[in-house]
């Protein structure tokens, strides 16, 4: 009995501790699905507890990244389904120009700090705009390096969903940041 | 193909996700099209810079602070219930001296380890120098014949120990240069790498597992029976492991998966 309560507590530490190695990651995927970095901060922390309490469900040596960002997403559209889940272009909100100013930064290194933060700042706030159907998967193939199949596993929708919504996902970040990241194309020229 | 149809493909072309059959045509389509390949230059532009943004974004250390200390996911041990008093009580008469001098170390190293100037841990502190080799503020010999820069490597440190060199062609770096760093009287072999997809540095210096970050991710490998730690700083990803008494630190940009099962496959059980 004592072994088997040894065994499991092993288990579970080793899934704790490969799951730290996600958090960046996790962390990304949350602050573009929270409306603040407060909320990306506890999305993440419920989200390792919730990893943490399904341990058993984890088999060990398949894809723990891609089981954390199902957990993340499951939970933030689960514990915040009173929000309105998705918006029309139409009514886009501002662009929240202090966010990235909230975000805590690492080191972000001397001269690079201005044009790296402007970027991720444009970036962000471009993404923040597109609405959330067709946000994911770009979080997760862009940002995540998820595949299409691990993405629609995730997103609980077929791969051929995921794509269309990449593609249109992408167009729509296009015309926000056309001008920006010197794309050659201009922005109203997407379809 | 038409120019509808290559734009609905050029997404999943971008993403490597077309079949042999569909990617022959369409780039066949784009070679013809300069519209298409315009489309096409732009969206992977979008992309990388996405993944560009995002790497930038890393958990901040107050989160990390706060999982590590949930014990809902890391359970914290058992406390005893007996007091310290319980302890002594048992304990011989001529014990007790050695005990009152063992306490009296216990507070008075910290004392003198708190007194002394604090600096950040030696691993975090070697990651500078990617920092300024990218940006041409550290002035190193380039060099692309691996056994030169082993062998410059090693007698820059007397021979007490080798720099990790690691064959990565498969992956498409190769070694650029060699240099040698000295933080808090250590000395730190670094190996470099670049390639298309990047850069890649490879730290070598005597040491223990003590040197990994407080607030590293430690994994273990069941198979090679090893501990890693996972840290980042400033966008850049870092594993470090042990071997015997070396300690080895891959630091990249890359997604921190990769670069810790790249160490997983290197690192060889002491």
């Amino acid at each position: 009995m004592r072994g088997e309560r040894k065994a499991e507590g092993a288990k579970r530490g080793a899934v704790a501790s490969e799951a730290m190695i996600h958090l960046d990651h996790l962390y990304r995927v949350a602050v573009h699905l929270a409306k603040d970095p407060t909320e990306a901060e506890d999305l993440v922390q419920e989200t390792f507890v919730r990893a943490l309490a399904a341990h058993d469900q984890f088999d060990p040596g398949t894809n723990m990244k891609a089981w954390l960002t199902k957990i993340l997403h499951n939970f933030f559209f689960d514990h915040y389904r009173q929000r309105k889940r998705w918006i029309s272009t139409e009514e886009i909100p501002e662009p929240v120009s202090d966010y990235w100013e909230q975000l805590p930064t690492e080191n972000p290194g001397p001269e690079n700090h201005v044009l790296l933060n402007e970027l991720s700042a444009n970036i962000t706030d471009a993404l923040k705009r597109i609405p959330e159907e067709f946000r994911a998967p770009i979080l997760l193939i862009d940002m995540g390096d998820f595949s299409y199949a691990e993405a629609a596993e995730i997103l609980s929708c077929p791969i051929g969903t995921i794509r269309s919504r990449l593609s249109r996902g992408r167009k729509l970040a296009h015309q926000h940041l056309a001008a920006y990241v010197g794309l050659k194309q201009k922005g109203s020229s997407t379809k | 193909m038409n120019c509808a149809e290559a734009q609905e493909l050029i997404t999943a072309l971008i993403d490597q996700e077309l079949g042999q059959a569909e990617r022959s045509s369409l780039e066949e389509h784009l070679s013809q099209c300069s519209g298409c390949r315009l489309a096409f230059e732009d969206e992977s532009a979008l992309k990388q810079k996405i993944r560009e943004a995002a790497r930038r974004i890393n958990a901040p250390g107050q989160l990390r602070d706060r999982i590590l200390s949930d014990p809902r996911i890391f359970p914290e041990k058992r406390r005893s219930s007996r007091r310290w008093q319980d302890y002594l009580r048992p304990m011989p008469p001529l014990l007790r001296p050695i005990l009152a001098f063992a306490l009296l170390l216990a507070i008075a190293l910290p004392m003198f380890y708190f007194s002394k100037p604090r600096s950040e841990p030696i691993a975090l502190a070697a990651l500078e120098t990617y920092d300024l080799f990218l940006r041409g503020d550290l002035p190193v010999r380039r060099t692309e014949n691996t056994d030169q820069i082993v062998e410059e490597l090693t007698r820059a440190v007397g021979g007490d120990f080798h720099p990790m060199g690691y064959n990565l062609t498969a992956m498409n770096l190769r070694p650029v240069a060699g240099l040698v760093r000295e933080i808090d009287g250590r000395k730190i072999l670094v190996a470099i790498y670049q390639g298309p997809g990047g850069s890649l540095f490879c730290y070598t210096f005597l040491g223990s597992a003590e040197d990994a970050p407080p607030n590293a991710a430690r994994f273990f490998d069941t198979a090679k029976k090893m501990d890693f730690y996972a840290f980042s700083r400033g966008g850049i990803n870092a594993v470090l492991h042990r071997e015997g008494r070396i300690i080895c630190i891959l630091a990249s940009e890359m997604p921190m998966e990769k670069l810790l099962a790249l160490a997983q496959s290197k690192a060889k059980p002491s």
